[in-house]
């Protein structure tokens, strides 16, 4: 009974007209949206009130900030443009060194956004690779940690710095400390070339790379795997004997960053997998202990694939016929030994 | 740290909760993602350690991640993760005091995450977690690591004591207190320590001798805190007792909810815990008392220990600690003295300082010295101190609540030591039970009964009272000896006896015998079928019983036939050879468990009568109180506190234990509101009374409508629904 009059009541109220009052406000509408809001203080993006503009290196300082730091991706990816293009300069304008801006950059790596990274890849692919080389050791860090990023884009990406990496510094890469063994460990673990595959009588699952674009992926690691065996495993040209240089390198100061690093004076003990690998031979034995069943059994199951992956699978077949074929495992003192001895 | 939005696509793509949940579900084939992980989880920390202290945002949050992960899962793969705890500890130990707060604590809880999972043990964690505890100044860290550790504490302690890591961990805290007596540190060790004993998981000695050494460190703070503990502890620790085995589950509730609710898998888990919990309960308390002993007890060599507490922070002129503090210190002091009856000579001589109406605090003082005052204390010792509080308390001039205060204390002190007062002093004192204030007034009646019980000689005649008297000159009561003990016997036996004896005249009665047989005849009241076990039954026995049984008899038969003559003195060889009787009775008999359980049952309604008695036997009660329970400066201000309550406070003491009665209402109405507060319903028919009429109309109308085959359907089923117990079925 009570319900349905006040049913009726209702309907009724739709088609009633208001009543206007002296001294009131207008009743708002149904659909009104308060559209009023509260602030203390108004933020203006990027505003300056100098009246003169800050010199470029101010500029410059300002941006590398930006693109290290900003919570929007659009700033960061427009400072690293900006960076981008002064460091294309004729001549390069760079305050803060190349290992300043690296190191503020290098963590941009794992960012979240594409843009931001490709614009990142850009702007390493200006610095002057001579001075790169100094920061090899951190580059490498940042890149092993892009590498296994959960997010199959971040890792993809980071591969391209990979190759970057490869191109301007490929034998500090290699022989930096944790360079050789701690990079393999990651791509061992990056294509699933599992390190300790003894599953006793299990065979795991064939990789699902039914998708195409899991297989480009695939290739491409394969790819940079072979770019970087071949980085570490190349003979070495010997250097032709130049008198002046010998004494200069017995008598002078050095003049590299740090000369002295594999004496480790300063940091901490490292294990295996951090030591400095510093000639071929050492990479070649470590390789040969640790990786090389793996690999090989990953770039055979790679080749059997065919297409892209297959070509990669047997370019990196080829580097490892070439790095590893004059390899006898007896010759030389194990370092593990030496280690031991600690 | 500010999170960055994450685009959704990418989301779907880095989300470590569901790859979590992926590799937990099946570890073995997601060994390859995992692997993955692992690396990028040995880079990030290869970064972080770079500079620690000046991580950015991002590289902090992406470590925070994998570490949640790596420890979520580290179970699944302990072969992988075999050097992640130990990397984890490092982290913390190395750098806790620059690491991101959120970090921090990430990698604590992950320590504990695996100590939870079994992957590192207690000891492993709790001596890394520790430390850090003690040394941390952050206090936000210090309030988790506290809490982490103590759950974990309580937690491997639960199912069985583990002596083991207990022993490691109070090795530790009593190392921690002993290595720097200056430093705040220990006071993390009096907290554990004093939560582990709360919760009766700790009760052996070391824990106490860790509080005994740091009662005598030099931090304030850290003295206050174990002198606290053991002023306090112990009474906590019984307050929670009584607390937990207050919950209790009401099963049938739980039953009847079951009933009405949807029958889900949750709720049959709740019936089971119920179910568990009651039987848990029930297996408590048929389980024997545990032994507990008060920590005050406990304590090894309590001599060297009052003594060093005495002349390091008391008689020391150079100890800094302040008034309250020291008040602390001199309780537990006075406590060890008159508990474990101690002799500190100096200490008696130390307080005469204090006993001015002027100084502050002085019922506390007051208070201590009679805690401090056992009867092996000199009394020549005591007699200045006495004769300083007479004087200065307790005179025409001086404030009632001076006078009264010091009359109590008085009493106090000559209660544990009655030989210390002369006659002129109490004479005088004895006079002011004529003082027009309440408060005087009963403080010195109080001492006047006192003596009247333990040193009636020292009072004038016409104070002695009627019993006094008769028992001075029947040489009953004579005043203690200095050093006099009392001999030991068991409480509440004479009560048995007694028992005993009405018990056979009943019998004898019923049997149409006089009341008292001779002595040798054999008789025990209550025997063979009553009682299960019976050990001075059987005459065949041994006739050692039969004697004893004889000896028995003796006392009653005596007091017949001189009851007659109604005399003092044979009512005294009487009452002397009752208790002869009485001490007999434990010495020539074996008493039987049954005895033992009558003795018990005899002793609580003893106590119960006691309690239930006048304002006189509450006053006696008062006096001999239990040597343990310490006094307070409450018990010398008491009288006096009465007088002063203003009248809110006299309301509020009278209200007291009564239900609260927030407005002006009716009974029935705060009992509605309990009702409706306890989730509960009214009753079936108050619904009915309030239904509205409105709805009951039509039910009415259709009812004088319907025809007779409606109306017989109706009673049939009403019939029926009463043989199945009043219930309708589904659908009816």
């Amino acid at each position: 009974m009570g319900s349905s009059q006040r049913k009726k009541n209702e309907k009724k109220k739709d088609f009633q007209k208001t009543k206007f009052k002296v001294g009131k406000e207008k009743a708002k509408a149904a659909n009104f949206t308060d559209t009023s809001f509260k602030s203390r203080a108004i933020v203006m993006g990027q505003q300056s009130l100098s009246t003169t503009a800050p010199d470029v290196i101010q500029q410059f300082k300002h941006s590398l900030s930006l693109a290290s730091s900003s919570k929007s991706d659009k700033q960061r990816r427009e400072s690293l443009a900006y960076l981008t293009g002064q460091l294309s300069a004729e001549p390069p304008v760079n305050p803060v060194g190349t290992h300043g801006v690296l190191q503020k950059l290098l963590p941009l790596i794992t960012d979240s956004s594409t843009p931001v990274r490709s614009q990142l890849l850009k702007l390493l692919q200006v610095l002057p690779p001579a001075e790169v080389r100094h920061s090899t050791e951190q580059a490498i860090m940042f890149i092993r940690a892009g590498m296994t990023h959960l997010s199959a884009d971040i890792s993809n990406d980071t591969l391209g710095v990979m190759e970057w990496l490869l191109n301007v510094a490929e034998d500090d890469l290699v022989t930096c400390p944790g360079g050789w063994v701690k990079t393999l460990n990651t791509f061992c673990a990056l294509m699933g070339w599992a390190l300790s595959s003894s599953n006793q009588g299990w065979s795991s699952a064939p990789r699902a790379t039914l998708k195409a674009k899991g297989a480009v992926t695939y290739a491409r690691q394969i790819t940079t795997l072979a770019k970087f065996l071949e980085a570490g495993l190349r003979p070495e040209t010997t250097i032709p004997e130049d008198e002046s240089q010998t004494w200069e390198n017995l008598y002078r100061i050095p003049r590299d960053s740090n000369a002295f690093e594999y004496l480790n004076l300063y940091g901490t003990r490292r294990d295996e997998e951090g030591e400095m690998y510093p000639n071929r031979e050492a990479r070649q034995r470590v390789f040969e202990r640790k990786f090389l069943e793996a690999i090989m059994k990953g770039a055979d199951h790679a080749k059997k694939e065919g297409g892209a992956t297959g070509r990669a699978a047997a370019t990196l077949d080829k580097v490892l016929q070439q790095g590893m074929g004059d390899y006898e495992s007896a010759t030389a003192v194990d370092t593990e030994d030496l280690l031991s001895l600690w | 740290m500010v999170k960055r939005k994450v685009a959704a696509l990418e989301k779907l793509d880095a989300d470590f909760a569901s790859l979590q949940q992926k590799i937990r579900r099946d570890p073995r084939s997601y060994k390859e993602e995992f692997l993955k992980q692992w690396e990028q989880y040995e880079s990030q920390r290869e970064i972080f350690l770079v500079s620690p202290s000046t991580a950015t945002a991002d590289s902090i949050e992406s470590f925070h991640n994998i570490i949640d992960l790596i420890a979520h899962v580290a179970e699944c793969y302990k072969e992988e993760t075999r050097s992640f705890a130990d990397d984890l500890s490092t982290i913390l130990t190395q750098h806790h005091t620059v690491l991101h707060p959120e970090l921090r604590e990430k990698i604590a809880g992950s320590i504990m995450l695996l100590r939870r999972k079994e992957i590192i043990d207690s000891t492993t964690a709790l001596t890394t977690l520790f430390p850090i505890l003690v040394s941390s100044p952050s206090k936000s860290l210090r309030a988790t690591l506290f809490q982490k550790i103590l759950s974990d504490m309580r937690n491997s302690n639960t199912k069985t004591i583990n002596h083991p890591l207990n022993r490691t961990i109070q090795t530790v805290l009593f190392n921690l207190v002993t290595a720097d007596r200056t430093s705040p540190r220990a006071i993390w060790a009096i907290k554990l320590t004093r939560e582990m004993w709360k919760r009766q998981l700790w009760t052996d000695s070391k824990p106490v001798d860790v509080m005994k050494e740091a009662c005598l460190s030099e931090n304030e703070k850290v003295i206050i805190g174990a002198v606290r503990f053991f002023l306090g502890g112990d009474q906590e620790r019984e307050e929670l007792e009584d607390e937990s085995s207050d919950e209790e589950v009401d099963l049938s509730k739980v039953k009847h909810q079951i009933g009405i609710n949807k029958k889900t898998n949750k709720q049959k888990k709740i019936y089971e815990k119920a179910v568990e919990k009651i039987k848990r309960l029930e297996r408590k308390k048929s389980k024997p008392h545990p032994l507990n002993f008060s920590a005050l007890h406990l304590l090894h060599d309590p001599q060297d220990f009052a003594e060093q507490l005495f002349s390091k922070h008391l008689q020391n002129t150079k100890a800094k600690l302040s008034l309250d503090s020291k008040l602390l210190v001199l309780q537990l002091v006075t406590r060890l003295v008159g508990l474990h009856k101690l002799t500190i000579v100096s200490l008696y001589s130390w307080f005469i300082k204090f006993l001015t109406p002027r100084q502050q605090n002085v019922t506390s003082f007051l208070a201590s010295l009679a805690q401090a005052v056992h009867n092996l204390v000199p009394p020549d010792v005591l007699e200045p101190l006495i004769q300083k509080i007479a004087n200065e308390f307790v005179s025409e001039g001086s404030a009632s609540e001076v006078a009264s205060a010091g009359l109590n204390s008085i009493r106090e002190i000559c209660a544990r030591q009655p030989l210390t007062m002369t006659d002129t002093l109490l004479q005088d004192l004895v006079q002011y039970r004529k003082s027009k204030d309440k408060g005087v007034m009963m403080a010195a009646k109080g001492l006047l009964s006192l003596y009247r019980e333990v040193g009636a000689e020292l009072l004038k005649k016409r104070d002695r009272g009627k019993n006094a008297t008769i028992n001075l000159k029947s040489g009953i009561q004579h005043q203690r000896k200095f050093g006099e003990e009392d001999e030991g016997g068991i409480e509440g036996l004479e009560l048995l006896a007694r028992w005993k004896e009405d018990e056979r005249k009943k019998k004898r009665l019923a049997q149409g015998l006089p009341e008292n047989a001779g002595s040798d005849e054999e008789d025990d009241g209550f025997k063979s079928d009553e009682w299960e076990m019976d050990s001075d039954g059987s005459s065949d026995s041994g006739d050692w019983i039969n004697v004893d049984h004889s000896d028995d008899e003796d006392g009653p038969s005596s007091k017949k036939q001189k009851t007659g003559e109604e005399d003092e003195a044979a009512a005294a060889a009487e009452a002397a050879a009752e208790l002869e009787r009485i001490s007999k009775l434990a010495t020539t008999t074996i008493l039987t468990p049954a005895d033992l359980a009558k003795l018990q049952e005899l002793r609580m309604t003893s106590t119960v009568e006691k309690k239930l008695g006048t304002h006189r036997r509450r006053q006696k009660e008062l006096e001999d109180r239990h040597r343990d329970d310490g006094l307070t400066a409450e018990q010398i201000e008491a009288p006096s506190r009465l007088r002063k309550l203003t009248k809110e406070e006299r309301v509020e003491l009278a209200k007291d234990g009564r239900p609260e009665r927030g407005e002006h209402k009716s009974t029935q109405a705060i009992n509605k509101s309990k009702l409706a507060a306890s989730g509960k319903s009214t009753s079936n028919r108050e619904k009915e009374r309030n239904k509205n009429f409105l709805m009951t109309l039509g039910k009415a109308k259709s009812k004088q409508k319907r025809s007779l085959v409606e109306t017989r359907k109706v009673l049939r089923g009403h019939v029926e629904r009463s043989t199945r117990g009043g219930r309708r079925r589904n659908g009816t």
